[in-house]
């Protein structure tokens, strides 16, 4: 069952059962999945092309943003008035790319890339849901979904982001965005010193995940998101986003 | 706008309204609803920016195949008509209700409303979903 990998309350981890059993959950996600294609809703090829659409999603065409914007100042100026036609330079197509060809079945088609200065840091939230600009940026984290982020960030957004490892001076102005169905968020933040001469695609290997939604800054050498415990699936999907 | 004060005694209430099945509490008279109660009880499950709570660690998550597959599933009857967008976040944030708003996994919400809406709208019935579930289980046993 989903507990088989957690620990119980002292700290044990359970032997896994001998039978690799199945959730509640695994059962209806085939059911209605199952039932779904056999009424003709979609089709099984639906399935799959959409599945294969989310395996090619992540956060590099972002990063690959923000690091063309920080050496192009007429590219930057594009990318914070219109984020869709930005997009497009990076390869993403928010219309096209879909399996759709109608954009997201979700309904948003509206990038906003918020620009930070050394006095000013964004950082992205959804307080009502968990909205979130997969096309260019991948499946949300799970922190991201969680009600204790979207509670607390837009009221203590100072001191959720120092949980995240970012203290930011009190003069530093902290803006939160609440993304909403139609309009989602990535952060350009400010370019870090130490890049000087640094090319695009160097650039673009240290604007993290992390650093697109705000909660972390780009540093040099610091490639990857910051090291955090990770809850394991039973029956895990076997790729990056 | 209300004062933080004022917000504290309203997310207090908000907390407390669960049934409780051993006091006279069904059905009560228009007249014993009073504002702080009237608007407790219309909030919204899924409206919870800037309700108190304590830091928790951090963590990331392994994604389960079938929570990719609830999300392909989501998005391909979104795709081909069956339900639109404000459907979606009606059923899957706020119809709920707050016990299972927040005591499913994110994508278990997710399923729980694709399910719900193929048999609101007609395409499955009941029995079927039911029937498909008893045989699904049947190949894992």
């Amino acid at each position: 069952m989903a507990k088989k990998h957690t620990e119980d309350e002292h700290g044990h981890r359970p032997p896994a059962p001998m039978v690799d059993e199945i959730s509640d959950f695994e059962v209806l996600e085939m059911a209605v999945r199952e039932l779904a294609i056999e009424k003709g809703l979609f089709s099984a090829d639906d399935h799959r092309r959409w599945t294969e659409y989310v395996h090619t999603l992540g956060p590099l065409p972002a990063a690959r943003l923000v690091a063309k914007a920080w050496v192009n100042p007429a590219y930057k100026k594009m990318a914070v008035t219109d984020g869709v036609k930005a997009s497009l330079e990076v390869g993403v197509d928010w219309i096209n790319d879909m399996p759709t060809h109608f954009g997201t079945p979700s309904d948003y088609c509206n990038l906003r890339v918020l620009e930070d200065t050394p006095k000013l840091k964004h950082v992205v939230v959804c307080t009502l849901c968990s909205c979130y600009p997969r096309p260019i940026l991948g499946q949300s984290p799970e922190w991201y979904r969680t009600p204790n982020y979207r509670r607390r960030l837009v009221r203590w957004p100072r001191q959720v982001l120092a949980e995240f490892g970012l203290q930011l001076p009190p003069d530093v102005e902290i803006r939160v965005a609440d993304s909403n169905q139609k309009t989602r968020y990535i952060v350009l933040p400010v370019r870090p010193a130490g890049t000087e001469g640094w090319t695009e695609e160097q650039l673009a290997e240290i604007v993290t995940r992390d650093c697109l939604i705000g909660v972390a800054v780009p540093k040099p050498g610091v490639k990857a998101n910051a090291k955090r415990p990770v809850h394991p699936a039973v029956h895990p999907v076997h790729h990056d986003h | 706008m209300s004062s933080r004060k004022q917000l504290m005694k309203h997310y207090q209430l908000v907390g407390q309204l669960q049934p409780a099945l051993h006091a006279p509490q069904h059905a009560p008279y228009p007249d014993t609803i009073d504002h702080a109660l009237y608007r407790a009880y219309t909030r919204s499950a899924h409206d919870i920016g800037g309700e108190p709570d304590v830091p928790i660690t951090w963590e990331e998550k392994e994604e389960e195949q079938w929570e990719l597959n609830t999300f392909a599933t989501c998005e391909c009857l979104a795709w081909r008509g069956i339900w639109n967008a404000e459907e979606r976040r009606r059923r899957q944030n706020v119809d709920l209700g707050q016990t299972q708003y927040l005591g499913l996994p994110y994508y278990g919400r997710w399923l729980m409303t694709a399910a719900l809406i193929m048999v609101d709208k007609q395409y499955v019935t009941l029995t079927e979903l039911v029937n498909k579930i008893d045989e699904v289980k049947k190949r894992y046993e």
